[in-house]
């Protein structure tokens, strides 16, 4: 009896993470419009609704009952399999992202999180890693030059930016001692893992633009070479499933994490911990903040060449992984 | 004749900037100005931007109205042309102008008492490019292009302007800007004070 409660209580928590994903990312669809249209100085989606807020539902509708196209020549299973592979690993990472800290409604505790693993990190890695799958597949599936050379570029990225994402993560894990994403939360309570691991940060940065996609590093999509890059044969909702997971699902989980490790998670801003705000808005606070830092990011740069990229993840951001482990290693012996 | 390639050094980067990312920042700083400032666009179908008083619309025709130029007092006794009807006196002029004369369909008829009378006058508005030489080439500024710039239709057959249409056309356009000045420059004090003055030779 007991474990039916535990499997309904955690399949009704992993359906509200997964249904306020979806429309958390559709809204943020919104947000990145408006954003952009601003810094070009045009209004961005101002007609279905109040100041366009309607237009991601729109949107959807559209691209669900838009013709699904496949084309002849494809490998029907991978191109089927490429999308999934690309959106399910992205929105798995929630299952170990906490936004807050448990607290009781009507004698019921409620953890705001899946489950608290004490490998957390290591399968947020794993899931990172997975969903490049979908770009290759979907690059190789298609059966088209253009997806090919996309989905290639983002392996050889995604080779480099992995590693270093890697090696970068390894600060606040010696600092915490743990694995675990809630623990490293809760080490941060007297200060933020910012402090000594400032290259790690730097690191990170990079590796979720070159992870995610975004400007400075979207060589996959690369649309004034590439068409659209991996995903150009691809239609419908198919095709929706693959910006929504790399641009929206990927930044906001990953930017969580960044938030995570190295801004104390659902912890107070120094100073302002008097104010009645509960943990989880804290949070959402943050992750919103570094998600509009890479929009801001990804609206400003041109688009490095593959061969720059790849060079910047192996020539400098691994040896300033590295790094930062040594600082991060003398600062647990000399502050403890 | 060989080519001659001339090899430009790449601007080199100093520490600083390789550093600190001085080159993001400034771009950034430029996209979060623009984000605060005010947006430039119109939204179009609620809100419409005037053109300016000489820009190239649809045509229009003049109307009798005591406002002719001179060449007009000249030609008149030709013509039969009662007062608010269109002062052209179908010379064709528009026409030989017309980098694509088929387009303009004018027809004028003798009356009994000997007088020319305009018939028909037709413009085919899909060949036309707008250029603008047929109001140049009127002796008697009847033909002109207003302010109107939305000319698309469901059918190619009201893409086909005429006589009455026209001259509606120009009336409601001289009603609302014929005194307006026909410049789009600024004045010479000001263009002066901008850009210093011009200096004529002595003879």
């Amino acid at each position: 009896m007991e474990l039916l409660g535990v499997i309904v209580g955690i399949s009704l928590k992993a359906l509200i993470f997964i249904i306020g994903m979806f429309l958390g990312a559709a809204y943020l669809t919104w947000i990145e419009r408006k954003f952009a249209g601003h810094i070009q100085q045009r209004p961005g989606p101002l007609h279905v609704g109040y100041h366009g807020l309607l237009q991601p539902i729109a949107d959807a509708l559209k691209v669900l009952t838009k013709e699904d196209l496949v084309p002849d020549g494809v490998d029907k299973f991978l191109f089927y399999l490429a999308s999934l592979m690309a959106f399910v690993p992205a929105i798995m990472i929630l299952a170990v992202v906490p936004f807050g800290e448990p607290f009781n409604i009507f004698g019921l505790e409620i953890k705001p999180y899946i489950t608290d693993l004490n490998i957390a990190l290591i399968l947020a890695l794993a899931f990172g890693s997975i969903s490049i799958y979908g770009v290759i597949f979907a690059g190789w599936a298609s059966n088209s030059k253009y997806p090919m050379i996309g989905g290639l570029r983002k392996a050889a990225v995604l080779i480099g930016y992995e590693v270093a994402l890697g090696f970068a993560m390894v600060g606040p894990i010696m600092q915490a001692g743990s694995f675990s994403l809630k623990e490293i939360v809760e080490a941060q309570s007297s200060y933020w893992f910012i402090i000594p691991n400032i290259l790690g940060f730097v690191v990170i940065l990079f590796a979720i633009l070159a992870e995610t996609g975004r400007t400075p590093f979207d060589v996959q999509e690369a649309e004034a070479e590439l068409v659209s890059g991996y995903n150009t044969e691809y239609t419908a909702m198919k095709f929706g499933l693959f910006p929504l997971a790399e641009w929206y699902i990927a930044t906001f989980v990953l930017s969580a994490i960044a938030v995570i490790l190295f801004f104390g998670g659902w912890q107070p801003f120094p100073l302002l911990g008097w104010l009645p705000i509960p943990g989880i808005v804290w949070f959402f606070i943050k992750v919103f903040a570094l998600f509009m830092f890479f929009l801001w990011v990804h609206w400003t740069l041109p688009r490095y060449r593959v061969d720059q990229i790849t060079e910047l993840a192996w020539k400098v951001m691994l040896p300033l992984a590295l790094a930062n482990i040594f600082i991060v290693a003398l600062w647990v012996i000399i502050v403890g | 004749m060989a080519v001659k390639i001339k090899y430009l050094e790449r601007p080199k980067l100093t520490n600083k900037e390789r550093i600190l990312f001085i080159d993001f920042i400034k771009g950034m700083q430029i996209t979060i100005k623009n984000f605060f400032k005010k947006t430039i666009t119109t939204a179009y179908p609620y809100e419409k931007l005037t053109p300016p008083k000489r820009f190239r619309g649809t045509h229009g025709h003049r109307i009798k109205d005591g406002k002719e130029p001179p060449s007009f007092k000249v030609l008149e006794k030709f013509l039969e042309i009662k007062d608010g009807e269109s002062r052209c006196v179908a010379c064709y002029m528009c026409q030989q102008a017309c980098p694509v004369p088929e387009l303009f369909k004018i027809e004028a008829e003798q009356l009994p008492n000997g007088k020319k009378r305009l018939k028909r006058f037709d413009m085919n508005l899909l060949n036309c490019m707008y250029c603008g030489l047929c109001t140049e080439a009127c002796p008697v500024d009847c033909i002109i292009m207003t302010d109107e710039y939305e000319t698309a239709s469901y059918t190619r057959a009201n893409c086909v302007i005429h006589l009455d249409d026209m001259v509606e056309r120009a009336k409601d356009y001289d009603k609302r800007r014929f005194n307006e000045p026909d410049r789009i420059w600024i004045d010479d004090k000001e263009r002066s004070k901008l850009w210093g003055q011009i200096k004529w030779s002595n003879n």
